[in-house]
């Protein structure tokens, strides 16, 4: 780790790098190489979805106006490796790419020393969702392996990374995993990448033509971030499932220290290696088809060296129709290892929860879940002021409902939610019943009716009652050309008193060719 | 008055979408087909002889998997098994070589011939020598009019939305029928409440198991387990279609196929958005037997709002609801690129671009109460405790190290109002962790202290 002082404002240095070109070219070559295919099926998608509302600030100005155009590409390969033997080596390439585009955005706020400049505020960003090569079944069915930018999902988090991923099955049914390369990150990153896999905390992005004083704690994201994980699966023993997992990830940037323009010395940066993030999780699950389910993860932090979140549920099958279950969770709030927020004074949220679910037939369902949420302080906030004491742990207690069923009729469903969350701080209540329908082979409809209150006892000014509808029509061309394909339509209108009237008029388009 | 005309019009919706969803009448072809003639209604059939897996009151198999059958036809198995002697092969002689879910086991209606006296090999031209009622064509024929002669109900079996080979289980695998299918031996007609349940399925076809076993060995033959039982493939698509894309169909003429309340705890009744994580995070490999990535990424990608996450008019709900914790925002969202854009352009952040804020107002408590001393029960410091992900989303560094960083490093400096004024934000038990946290990132140490600072070197 290297730290170093400047005066000057630094000039950024932004190499372009090829590696979505490398990366699609590999897979390109993939394809090329791979034997003549006979069986292989390609899928093409398409989702679009414009949509159109304002929001405001809470005192009218600015407002912030939305003109959404969303396109989602994907294309799929399958049984790139010929014929498929359910049982035999499988090769396949999948790929997904968004286009969300705001062309509500002033200029002015793309607009570099603007008074209306927004750091990282890009009007069409491009996001490669994922686009990696697969194999599964390799070696006798013992060996898989992703090549590419890809997900990885357990108890550690909904993550996405660019680089290789291994599988090794054991007859025992013990899987094991290793996987290596970058976090997908977002701003001046050349592949393409979203913040939203980023850890919390900070903002990163792309810093070409700033002033080390300007925003300053808008980091420079120009270099990759190393990531590596493990994972230990135990599977295939029907009644018990548990997954080990440890990931890591490196910042390597150049990053900005000094939150002031004029703080003392002038500007600080430091360099090297630094931990972003490194935790373990493990989860398990014990079921019983005739007696219900267990169910506990827990996510250790070596960064912060706390255990990070801790859940666990209990689910008994008390009859073909009625589960009834509790649930424990305890989180506390992880930020990215450049971030000051983890060595803020912060508690676990808890939950504390059971449940119901009866199934009356097969077309009428219902759920009810309730109990209580709880936050912690370092010490009372009644009494603190008088009498500090950091020691003893203060509780605030909220109260949760939540209520949810659905009737499915010949054409349609009928489904009702409501429920919501009260305590010392303020609440929030409501419910909305939604109804679909169809209207032969090609038509559809939906209608969601709504009603919710709330309050802020931080805000009293902000409670509001809100009344809502949405209507929504759907049409779908027939299988000629599409595998799938809908045309849609909706209007949303809410009324409440805080800002009146809004609306929101959403069209879109999703199509499927199969080939 | 505009609120009357809101609560109005919307009062005229409900009425709207109430009579739009009552009027509504099942499609023709959703009416449940019933078999006729049972010894027992399939409701009424005792536990012990329905199959294996059964539940009391389950209204029988899945309707997606084996859709509604008509079999208007009287028969009466335990008089034929139990009193006259047949097997299960006598006359579901196919069950030994089927290897296809679709092929039809019932015997051909010439089967019954031989002792019933018919002649039923012109379909169209049934004829029978047998004055005894067995003979008649109302003996077997339920609904059987004998004005309209040689005319009866069709029975309609739809072809199972599976895979499945008899042969390798009755005859390689040596299953009993009633494994699978109940005691049929004491009933009479035998309805779609005697196919298989899943549920006995999976005990001997283990979920998740890995297929290193079976992959080496070609379909059909035998694999023998660790204790010398023939073990079967736990993999989905064994039993279930599947797409070329290798994921399970779940979508059929007859409905949805969606996972028993039982399977892994993954029922997907009206709170299982709330309750996935606790099994896609454990296992994702088995919810990846029905939905690609890009199904989760649909709603975790933070860009696509789902309705049921977000109900209508959460954007002005959304302040008390990310407070609350409920829910739980960096499942989907980064919060200083998501929530902290769209607050800088809508001016409510401490930092962000002065053109935003010229109408601003006080968003949070009044500042004597709010970040003053002495700590009151209003003050800002234990809402950050409570729930800190919650100021991250409008907060960047820098507003909190205006006060808590140490003097000499924070603050908007000498010229404009003053530097750090050192306020210890830190836990109970910090100076615990300190060393571990500066020697694997100094970066959020540096951000506060100087090099310098005597509390950073307590730490080195």
């Amino acid at each position: 780790m290297r730290f170093r002082v400047v005066v000057a404002s630094r000039p950024a240095e932004m190499r372009a790098r090829g590696v979505a070109v490398w990366l699609l070219a590999g897979v390109a070559g993939s394809l090329s190489v791979a034997r003549p295919a006979r069986a292989y099926e390609t899928e093409i998608d398409a989702s679009i979805a414009t949509q159109y509302y304002t929001l405001s600030s809470p005192w009218g100005d600015p407002q912030v106006r939305r003109r959404r155009y969303t396109e989602t590409l994907g294309l799929a390969v399958w049984n790139i490796q010929g014929e498929d033997d359910p049982r035999g080596p499988r090769l396949s390439f999948q790929s997904r790419v968004r286009l969300d585009a705001d062309f509500g955005q002033s200029s002015a706020e793309r607009q570099l020393r603007d008074p209306h400049y927004i750091p990282g505020l890009q009007e069409s960003p491009l996001d490669l969702m994922y686009a990696y090569l697969e194999g599964q079944r390799y070696l006798g069915g013992q060996l898989g392996f992703r090549l590419g930018r890809q997900y990885v999902f357990d108890t550690l988090g909904f993550w996405s990374f660019d680089g290789g991923l291994l599988t090794l099955s054991t007859p025992a049914n013990i899987v094991f995993e290793a996987y290596a390369g970058f976090e997908q990150r977002g701003g001046g990153m050349p592949t393409f990448g979203t913040r939203r896999f980023e850890s919390q905390g900070v903002y990163r992005g792309d810093r070409t033509g700033y002033e080390a004083t300007y925003y300053p704690l808008f980091l420079d994201e120009s270099r990759l971030a190393p990531a590596a994980g493990l994972a230990v699966e135990a599977s295939g023993f029907g009644f018990l499932h548990s997954r080990l997992s440890y990931r890591k990830v490196i910042n390597r940037d150049e990053v900005n220290v000094s939150p002031f323009l004029d703080a003392g010395a002038g500007q600080y940066f430091l360099s090297g290696n630094r931990t972003s993030s490194e935790r373990v999780g493990y989860s398990l699950r014990a079921d019983s088809a005739s007696v219900g389910a267990l169910n506990g993860s827990v996510v250790y932090d070596f960064y912060n060296q706390i255990f990070s979140e801790y859940a666990a549920n209990a689910n008994a099958y008390l009859s073909s129709r009625v589960t009834a279950g509790v649930s424990f969770e305890r989180y506390t709030p992880t930020f990215d290892g450049d971030s000051i927020f983890n060595w803020f004074a912060h508690s676990p949220t808890t939950s504390a929860l059971g449940r119901a679910d009866v199934r009356f037939s097969r077309r009428l369902q219902a759920t009810l879940s309730g109990g209580v949420r709880w936050f912690e302080t370092e010490g009372l906030s009644s009494s603190y002021a008088s009498s500090p004491d950091v020691n003893r742990i203060g509780r605030l207690y909220d109260l949760s409902i939540d209520a949810g069923g659905r009737y499915d009729y010949g054409r349609g469903s009928l489904a009702l939610r409501g429920g919501g969350e009260s305590g010392q701080r303020g609440h929030r209540w409501g419910g909305d019943v939604t109804g679909r329908r169809r209207f032969g082979p090609r038509y559809d409809g939906m209608c969601v009716l709504s009603l919710w209150d709330w309050s802020d006892a931080l805000r009293p000014d902000r409670d509001a009652t809100s009344l809502g509808y949405v209507l929504g029509a759907g049409f779908t061309p027939g299988p000629n050309f599409f595998a799938r394909s809908r045309l849609g339509f909706e209007l949303e209108h809410e009324m409440n008193r805080l800002v009146g009237q809004r609306f929101r008029a959403m069209l879109t388009l999703d199509l499927t060719v199969l080939k | 008055m505009k609120s009357r005309v809101d609560l109005l019009l919307l009062l005229t919706l409900l009425s709207a979408f109430l009579a739009w969803c009552g009027g509504s009448r099942a499609l023709a072809g959703d009416k449940p087909l019933v078999a006729t003639g049972a010894l027992f209604d399939s409701g009424d059939v005792p536990d012990a002889l329905r199959p294996p897996g059964a539940f009391k009151g389950d209204e029988g198999p899945s309707p997606v998997v084996f859709p509604a059958q008509a079999m208007p036809l009287r028969f009466n198995h335990k008089r034929h098994v139990k009193e006259l002697g047949m097997s299960c092969t006598t006359c579901h002689d196919a069950a030994r070589t089927s290897q296809k879910s679709a092929d039809l086991l019932l015997p051909p209606a010439t089967r019954c011939d031989g002792c019933h006296g018919t002649n039923h090999r012109v379909l169209s031209a049934v004829t029978t020598d047998e004055p005894r009622p067995l003979g008649q064509c109302s003996f077997c024929h339920t609904g059987y009019d004998p004005e309209r002669p040689n005319v009866v109900e069709r029975v309609l079996l739809p072809k199972p939305n599976l895979r499945f080979n008899h042969q390798k289980h009755v005859t390689i695998a040596r299953v009993p029928c009633a494994r699978c299918h109940g005691q049929v031996e004491e009933l009479k007609l035998a309805t779609r409440d005697q196919l298989p349940r899943m549920k006995e399925c999976v005990s001997c076809h283990v979920l998740g198991s890995t297929e290193t076993a079976s992959a080496s060995a070609p379909l059909g033959a035998k694999s023998i387990g660790a204790r010398g039982r023939l073990k079967a493939s736990g993999a989905c698509s064994t039993c279930h279609l599947s797409e070329a894309n290798g994921l399970l169909t779940t979508t059929f003429g007859s409905g949805k196929l969606l996972p028993p309340p039982w399977l892994h705890d993954s029922g997907h009744g009206s709170d299982f958005i709330e309750r996935h994580k606790t099994v896609a995070g454990d296992d994702s490999k088995f919810c990846a037997n029905c939905h690609q990535e890009r199904f989760c990424v649909s709603c975790h990608d933070g860009n696509v709002r789902p309705r049921r996450i977000h109900p209508n008019d959460f954007l002005s709900q959304h302040p008390i609801a990310a407070r609350e914790n409920n829910p739980r925002c960096t499942s989907c969202h980064q919060q200083q690129s998501f929530c902290l854009t769209c607050h800088q352009r809508a001016g409510i952040t401490m930092s962000g671009p002065i053109g935003n804020f010229a109408n601003r107002g006080r968003f949070h408590p009044p500042k004597s109460v709010w970040t003053d001393g002495p700590r009151t029960a209003a003050h800002h410091a234990w809402e950050a405790e409570r729930n800190l992900n919650a100021c991250v989303s409008c907060h960047q560094e820098r507003d909190c190290a205006t006060c808590h960083a140490t003097r000499g490093v924070g603050g908007p400096g000498p010229n404009i109002g003053g530097t750090g004024q050192g306020i210890n934000p830190h836990p109970v038990g910090f100076g615990s962790r300190c060393q571990q946290a500066l020697r694997q990132n100094a970066r959020p140490c540096l951000t506060c202290h100087t090099p310098s600072d005597p509390e950073l070197l307590k730490c080195r």
